[in-house]
């Protein structure tokens, strides 16, 4: 587990350099840029609050103006998704570098996470304009508090990080694993609560239907690691309110929880890699 | 002096990739740490079996063996790249592996700032690789296209950068696999001398080649492995020349087996014309290795068939069948042959051909003055060359029986193929019996055993 974490923070300069190269690769050649890390929130953002402003009006309370809860939730969301599916795909896409260089491999998942949070960092501006306007409009979004959000992010890195080394080293055996990973993603996506307030769910009070709501409300709230992440990010960026202690706890926990079980899994498996790729 | 590199009782064990094999090597390597401790002998290759060796420090040190003898496991093992299943492998000091050039190049990014990645994906910092920065990009003679993206490089220009970089590591081990053939001529005299200043420099080499004339001139020990196993450990001569002749005696074997193959069809009458046939179908399919190109465009027997050759042989001095001589031994090339009418003006022939088509040697009985005045049944012909010099090698034989007019009764083009070994050494066709002689200040630092002789 130590292993792990004390070679990526010796190897941090190899670690920025490959982020950049990420970044410089994906965007070379085309004519916007890196403004088309702006794109996919971007069109996102519109279908969704089309979709939920006009066609299904949404029973969530203290979510208005709900473009704006939506971003705050969402942009952080796909950095998440994104980091991910590449993160676990990261080892067997270099396989020809991991069989034939010797250096840390352990920097190639976690590249992934950081490549991503670049773009996340980019859309940022566009989140603030969106504050901004909203607070001009007369809403009571945002404020100091977002400041702390680079404390989230950085506690995300961990549980994301974590992930990823563990999921990568995994596929790498089975390579299931990355379909694995886009299904569950689908599925998270919509428990945990991007497009929703927890609070403001409501299912039917009778028989087996109150069951199963509180049973689903239950998994989103104990059981899935990004709830508390997008809770917290919600409450910094979107309503400018503090996170409770125990928030910070909980993200806290899932972060070292995460970090520890993938550092370790890394660990293990790691001295098979330059065959198995 | 201290062993940089000690190798004790090394083996290897790779799975083989077959269903269900996947839970059971995930769960070895996870108690384990290893993809094959769960698995059955049958179940994985011995890549390496039992090797065991010190390398000392400024050693050059050789390996060499056929495709799949295990060398480039070996060397990623010394790498730190594939973990061995038993034994014991110590490596001291920074290592390069020249296995793959360009690690981690982008295609779609410039060579300038692919320098930066490979720099760092082999350890150096920032601030180290701008400090030699100039002289990656000096060494490697990209020039202006440093400033162009990878993907428009020619894999020479790509092995030239990364050969570049990773020669501006400065390690104190330096790993290389065959990596040295893909750039050019002047290239690779380039890559040697940097690698020969890297030695005087006090570094430690291993090389790994399938050219014996680079382990031979490079090294100053040499491993041959053999499917796996420490055939022969040694002085480069030595190891080469045993690695030679082996090659040589089994090249003999194949020689034999295929003679005795076209044997067979020679007996038969409707042989020409089925083994015209076979070598249109196998010049469609393409598959023919380049010294049978020329072959492919011409029928390789001819003749009226008068008189038929119905066998060839390559006799040593002591009337044995062999195919695989070493320069200057006695050499008798032999033909039956078979006259189906009475022959008043015959002519037999010898050729001796390199695979690409040139001609060492021809002379036939009309050229040496002999005039036959009947041939009926079957006979024998025998040409001795009591000293054969070509050079080391492979050679083809042609054979013929015509007319003293040059009407052929049957023409045979490479009937033989034979293999010569030079212990001298030397390139070319022709090995003639040759020694050195040194007057006046010159001193070398190593010296063939026996003075040189050829």
């Amino acid at each position: 587990m130590l292993e792990s974490t004390l070679r990526l923070v010796r190897y941090r300069g190899l670690l920025a350099t490959l982020v950049q190269r990420e970044l410089k690769a994906r965007y070379r050649g085309s004519v916007l840029g890196f403004l088309w890390s702006l794109v996919t929130p971007l069109v996102l953002l519109a279908v969704y609050t089309f979709v939920f402003s006009f066609i299904f009006r949404p029973r969530v309370t203290g979510a208005q103006p709900y473009a704006l809860f939506l971003m705050s939730g969402l942009f952080p969301w796909i950095w998440v998704a994104t980091s991910l599916q590449e993160g676990t795909v990261s080892l067997s896409a270099s396989a020809g570098m991991i069989r034939k260089a010797v250096f840390p491999v352990e920097v190639l998942p976690i590249v992934s996470v950081f490549a991503n949070l670049v773009h996340l960092v980019l859309a940022l501006p566009v989140l603030a304009a969106g504050m901004l306007a909203g607070r001009l409009l007369g809403f009571p979004v945002s404020g100091w508090p977002a400041l702390a959000f680079p404390a989230v992010v950085f506690l995300e890195v961990l549980l994301l990080g974590g992930m990823v080394l563990g999921l990568s080293v995994l596929n790498v055996h089975f390579k299931d694993v990355k379909d694995i990973v886009a299904n569950v993603l689908a599925l998270l996506f919509y428990l945990t609560p991007v497009i929703y307030t927890l609070e403001g769910v409501a299912f039917p009070e009778a028989g087996w239907a109150r069951l199963l709501g509180a049973a689903v409300t239950g998994f989103v709230r104990w059981c899935n690691p990004f709830t508390p992440f997008t809770e917290a990010t919600q409450e910094l960026l979107f309503r400018g309110v503090w996170p409770a202690g125990g928030s910070w706890l909980h993200m806290a926990l899932w972060a070292l929880g995460s970090w520890l079980l993938g550092t370790w899994l890394f660990d293990r498996l790691k001295d098979s890699l330059g065959e198995a790729v | 002096m201290s062993a940089v590199i000690a190798v004790a009782g090394l083996s290897k064990l790779y799975r083989r990739m077959a269903p269900g094999y996947h839970l059971r090597t995930l769960k070895s390597a996870l108690l384990d740490g290893s993809l094959t401790a769960g698995l059955r002998p049958e179940e994985t290759i011995q890549a390496l079996d039992g090797i065991s060796f010190d390398v000392e420090r400024g050693e050059a040190f050789g390996v060499i063996g056929s495709n799949g003898s295990g060398k480039s496991t070996l060397l990623k093992i010394l790498a730190g790249i594939v973990r061995p299943s038993d034994g014991r492998v110590e490596v001291t000091g920074r290592v390069a592996a020249l296995i793959e050039l360009g690690a981690g190049f982008h295609p779609e990014i410039s060579g300038r700032e692919n320098i930066y990645i490979n720099g760092a994906v082999l350890g150096m910092s920032r601030a180290r690789i701008e400090q030699r920065f100039d002289e990656i990009v000096e060494f490697s003679g990209l020039g202006d296209f440093i400033e162009e993206p990878v993907k428009n490089y020619s894999s020479g220009m790509y092995v030239r950068l990364g050969f570049s970089v990773a020669i501006h590591t400065e390690p104190e081990v330096l790993l290389v696999d065959e990596v040295l053939a893909v750039g050019d001529e002047a290239f690779s005299h380039r890559c040697l001398r940097s690698i020969e200043e890297f030695l005087s420099r006090g570094g430690t080499v291993v090389l790994v080649s399938h050219s014996l004339a680079l382990v031979e001139e490079f090294c100053t020990r040499v491993l041959w492995l053999d499917g796996g196993r420490q055939r022969l450990l040694g002085s480069p001569r030595r190891v080469a020349d045993a690695y030679r002749q082996a090659v040589a005696e089994e090249e003999g074997r194949e020689h034999q087996r295929a003679k005795e193959a076209r044997e067979l069809e020679i007996g038969s009458g409707e042989a020409a014309a089925q083994m015209a046939e076979a070598e249109t179908a196998e010049s469609e399919t393409a598959a023919a290795p380049a010294p049978e190109v020329e072959s492919q465009t011409e029928p390789r027997r001819w003749g009226s068939r008068q008189a038929e050759i119905v066998g060839a042989r390559l006799l040593d001095g002591h009337g044995a069948e062999r195919y695989h001589f070493a320069s200057g031994e006695s050499v008798t090339f032999e033909i039956d042959v078979e006259a189906h009418e009475e022959l008043a003006n015959v002519v037999f022939g010898v050729g001796i051909f390199t695979p690409r088509g040139t001609e060492c040697f021809g002379t036939n009985t009309h050229l040496e003055g002999f005039v036959s005045s009947r041939l009926a049944g079957r006979a024998t012909v025998g040409l001795t060359c009591e000293s054969l010099r070509l050079a080391a090698g492979e050679y083809l034989l042609d054979v013929a029986v015509h007319a003293r007019d040059g009407n052929p009764y049957d023409y045979h083009r490479r009937l033989l193929s034979f293999t010569m070994t030079s212990p001298g050494g030397g390139v070319g066709v022709y090995s003639p019996e040759h020694s050195w002689r040194f007057d006046g200040g010159i001193e070398w630092q190593a010296r063939p055993e026996g003075g040189g002789a050829g």
